[in-house]
């Protein structure tokens, strides 16, 4: 007997979906898997073979086959084991038959989801909160996900998602046994200043903090200079934990990508801290933009929403560095392969972190450089000039002094500077309502000029210093942009000549590298 | 025969100046010159001989002169009136002939002084060069550096930004400058300046060229200032080139555990004039400075920032603590400050009143 029960599966966050057929027929015992199986998939008759047995069924030594449509799109991942297994059972009539032996309305109007063991539990997945996104979105409203991932379920709202831990529980949902719908809740989006450090632990350094504050409330790319041991890596552990609070729009969209990525936290099935990926600078290309044969996000896309830190940008090699110009700039990344095109979201802060020469000592205090001038400019050379267009701030970070370290006094912490930065993200999110841009940094060049317009004296003041300071021609929309979350900081709806001169601080690489 | 073209053909034969002038002393271009068609048997070593013997002859060093014009390079011999006197003393071990690009005019004035140091400069070696070059080009000193990285180089730029005359003398044949990175300047220099090289274009500069190269530009200067300086450094070989033509040494003094401070240092210990700002220079040859009235209104606390700095140095962190301005009031004070051109960050996150 022929039966049909329905799957779903991802092409990138996309979700589509999948019906499993299994037809048995008699003939040398074998179960055969169409439909453009990976090696995972295939496998998947091993499990299902041992699960069925061992959960007290019967399996059927005939010609199993079993096919995956449509059939022309490429299926991975081991989410098909729990459809097939129940496909089986029901073209076995050991389940989903009524007395009649016809397959009842439940086989039907459910989509099955999960990854079998060979004793017959059912395993946790990766990507269920896509595919619940999507499969509500196609207008299914009864599906079974494993336990595991029950707590991804609980966001969703408007479809019945049922959890299952055995085999078992799910053939007693398709002999139509009644059950507990996963229990909804709404999304709280968490306190991020948990997250990482506290800026009430960093002594001194009251430049580079408030480079940060600048940062965090404008979405501003920013870059820190500074000699070895001088906390770069430190502060920029601090910036979860002043970042706007994630809208639940945002906390849908990263957990997304956390979910197919496999990375997202099952103890809370959600994000709703900013995440902060750091990646080590071996990262290849592919391991940042995402891709290899299954289209797999990478680092930039795990940052959506959230701050992508570089520690040591001049060890990356450029190549890699030299790919996230385009993210960027659209907040998207293509990724593109022979089979198929999948597009991952990655609107991320840029954070960086680097020395000023190889040595790292170049202009410090209490330590002689010992580079020439040649391999300074050569480390410099090695973050090209459209990647530094792309970043608004530069600061420089002092090396700590003992004395600091060992002061008591206390600094300010984290939960006030937020306070600030969240006030000044509404006045952002009021001003670009209706657009596509959520944060100063993200202004197009039309929004520069009507929300950016400097008076007479702002203007002298930066005509200025670009003739005093040797800026370069690049740094002029840069400082406007700054200049405008300073005065969102500040409250003002105008730019006024005190906003620009402190704009005009956070530019420190256009005077070395002009 | 000219006299011109015998210098220029000595000064192309490749034999160095010093040996070149030894043979003058006892013989005289003219004389030299001749003395190679009667067949007389000279007191030269066999290489020298030879070499001269084989160049000696004028339609040679009229293709000399038709390459040399070719790459729009000129150049005066010492027979010119146009030859710097000051290269003319016997202490300087004088050039045969200069090659150059610019104003040759430079070279004979008396307002110049030679700046020079370390290649490997810090951040404090740039401040302090560009802090006293630009007062002293403004008051009317050319600046004669050696187009080297660091400290050479950021006299000779600071001067154009100031809108001075400067003259920087090549270690190197014109055509092969070192090192690439200045070949901007080099053109620039080319335009508003002087470049000159007593080497024949093509000459590659080597470990010899460049210490023999200070001589000329301690020749061209009244006196000579290091600016930073390791404890074997080129500078310190311009400054003993100097101190044997008698002109003064001067040195910007620098902290006791630097290691590019150790060769100023020891100047001043030796004797050599300490200078911490371009009037102690000014003050020495008499001259005025060009003081501009500064009369910029400062606010509250722009005033306050500046009167914390007349202190002396001070970091980000400690003006934030001294002033008790908050720290955006403190960066536009300082931003603003900077643009006024009162103070300076002198190296990173660290600041002092110019």
């Amino acid at each position: 007997m022929l039966s049909r029960i329905k799957s779903y599966a991802l092409d990138g966050l996309r979700g589509y979906s999948v019906s499993v057929e299994v037809d048995i027929s008699p003939g040398v015992p074998a179960v055969d898997i169409v439909g453009l199986p990976d090696t995972a998939v295939k496998e998947s008759s091993e499990r299902v073979h041992s699960a069925i047995k061992n959960s007290g069924f019967y399996f059927s030594p005939r010609r199993i086959t079993v096919n995956l449509a449509p059939a022309h799109t490429k299926k991975g991942g081991s989410a098909f084991d729990l459809a097939i297994a129940l496909g089986m059972l029901v073209s076995t009539e050991q389940a989903g038959v009524d007395d009649n032996k016809k397959p009842l309305s439940s086989v039907s109007d459910c989509v099955f989801l999960g990854e079998l063991s060979l004793s017959g539990e059912v395993r946790k997945i990766n990507g269920v909160m896509p595919i619940l996104i999507s499969a509500k979105e196609r207008g299914i409203n009864k599906i079974v996900i494993p336990y595991g991932n029950a707590n991804e379920a609980r966001y969703i709202q408007g479809i019945e998602v049922y959890a299952v831990k055995t085999l078992r529980e799910a053939v007693d949902i398709i002999n139509g046994v009644p059950a507990v719908p996963v229990e909804k809740s709404d999304i709280v989006i968490g306190s991020s200043t948990s997250a990482g450090e506290d800026l009430k632990f960093v002594k001194g350094q009251y430049s580079a903090k408030r480079a940060l504050e600048i940062a965090a409330a404008g979405g501003h790319n920013m870059i820190m200079i500074g000699a070895p041991g001088g906390g770069k890596t430190m502060l920029a552990k601090c910036i979860p934990g002043i970042l706007p609070d994630m809208t639940e729009a945002e906390a849908l969209e990263t957990t997304k990508i956390h979910s197919v990525a496999g990375i997202l936290d099952d103890s809370v099935g959600i994000v709703t801290v900013r995440p902060f990926r750091s990646p080590h600078h071996t990262a290849s290309k592919i391991a940042l933009t995402g891709g290899g044969s299954t289209s797999h996000p990478g680092e930039i896309s795990f940052a959506h929403n959230g701050v992508l830190f570089l520690d040591e940008l001049p060890e990356y090699p450029r190549a890699v560095l030299e790919i996230l110009r385009q993210p960027l700039e659209d907040g998207v990344i293509t990724v593109s392969r022979a089979a198929r095109t999948v597009e991952y979201p990655a609107n991320f802060m840029l954070v960086a972190s680097m020395n000023p020469c190889p040595c790292g000592y170049y202009g410090s205090a209490t330590h002689d450089c010992s580079c020439t001038p040649a391999q300074i400019q050569k480390y410099m050379g090695r973050i090209s000039g459209p990647l530094l267009d792309r970043i608004d701030i530069h600061v420089e970070v002092d090396e700590v002094r003992y004395d600091e370290l060992t002061s008591s006094e206390n600094a300010e912490s984290s939960n006030d500077v937020k306070e600030r930065v969240n006030a000044a993200r509404k006045l952002q999110t009021a001003r670009f309502k209706g657009s596509q841009v959520h944060s100063n940094s993200k202004m197009t060049s039309e929004m520069i000029k009507t929300h950016c317009a400097l008076d007479a004296s702002g203007e002298r003041i930066l005509s200025k210093a670009f003739e005093k300071l040797g800026f370069s021609a690049r740094a002029y929309t840069r400082i406007l942009k700054v200049a405008r979350t300073v005065a969102d900081l500040d409250g003002n709806p105008k730019i006024e000549s005190k906003h620009v001169a402190e704009a005009i601080m956070y530019r420190s690489l256009d005077k070395a590298v002009r | 025969m000219l006299l011109s073209d015998i210098y220029l053909w000595l000064s192309y034969s490749g034999i160095s100046t010093r040996k070149l002038n030894r043979l003058l002393e006892q013989i005289s271009p003219t004389k030299l010159w001749d003395s190679f068609a009667e067949e007389t048997k000279l007191n030269l070593d066999d290489k020298t001989f030879s070499v001269l013997k084989r160049t000696r002859n004028e339609e040679y060093i009229q293709k000399i002169k038709y390459y040399l014009e070719a790459n729009h390079i000129e150049y005066v011999t010492r027979a010119d009136p146009l030859f710097p006197a000051s290269l003319s003393e016997r202490e300087v071990d004088p050039p045969l002939a200069l090659y150059y690009k610019g104003d040759i005019h430079l070279a004979r004035g008396d307002k110049n002084l030679a700046v020079v140091g370390t290649r490997r400069a810090s951040p404090y070696g740039k401040y302090a060069t560009e802090k006293i070059v630009k007062e002293l080009a403004s008051a009317g000193f050319t600046i004669v550096s050696g187009l080297a990285t660091g400290i050479d180089g950021f006299a000779h730029a600071s001067t154009l930004e100031a809108g001075g005359k400067t003259i920087a003398v090549l270690g190197s044949g014109m055509n092969n400058v070192t090192p690439v990175s200045n070949l901007a300047l080099f053109d620039k220099i080319c335009k508003d300046g002087l470049v000159l090289s007593e080497y024949p274009p093509d000459v590659h500069g080597s470990v010899y060229t460049f210490p023999q190269r200070n001589r000329i530009i301690s020749g061209l200067s009244k006196g000579v200032l290091v600016v930073e300086a390791a404890e074997k450094s080129g500078a310190l070989i311009t400054a003993d080139c100097a101190l044997e033509q008698g002109k003064d040494v001067f040195a910007v003094p620098g902290d006791i555990d630097k290691p590019r401070s150790v060769g100023t240092n020891k100047l001043i210990k030796q004797g050599g004039i300490a200078v911490t700002s371009a009037v102690d220079i000014l003050d020495y040859y008499g001259a005025a400075p060009n003081t501009k009235p500064q009369a910029i209104a400062l606010d509250f606390t722009e005033q306050r920032v500046m009167d914390i700095l007349s202190g002396g140095e001070k970091t980000f962190d400690s003006l934030v603590e001294k002033c008790g301005l908050s720290v955006s009031e403190l960066n536009k004070a300082l931003s603003m400050l900077m643009i006024y051109g009162l103070v300076h960050e002198k190296s990173k996150n660290l600041f002092t009143a110019s």
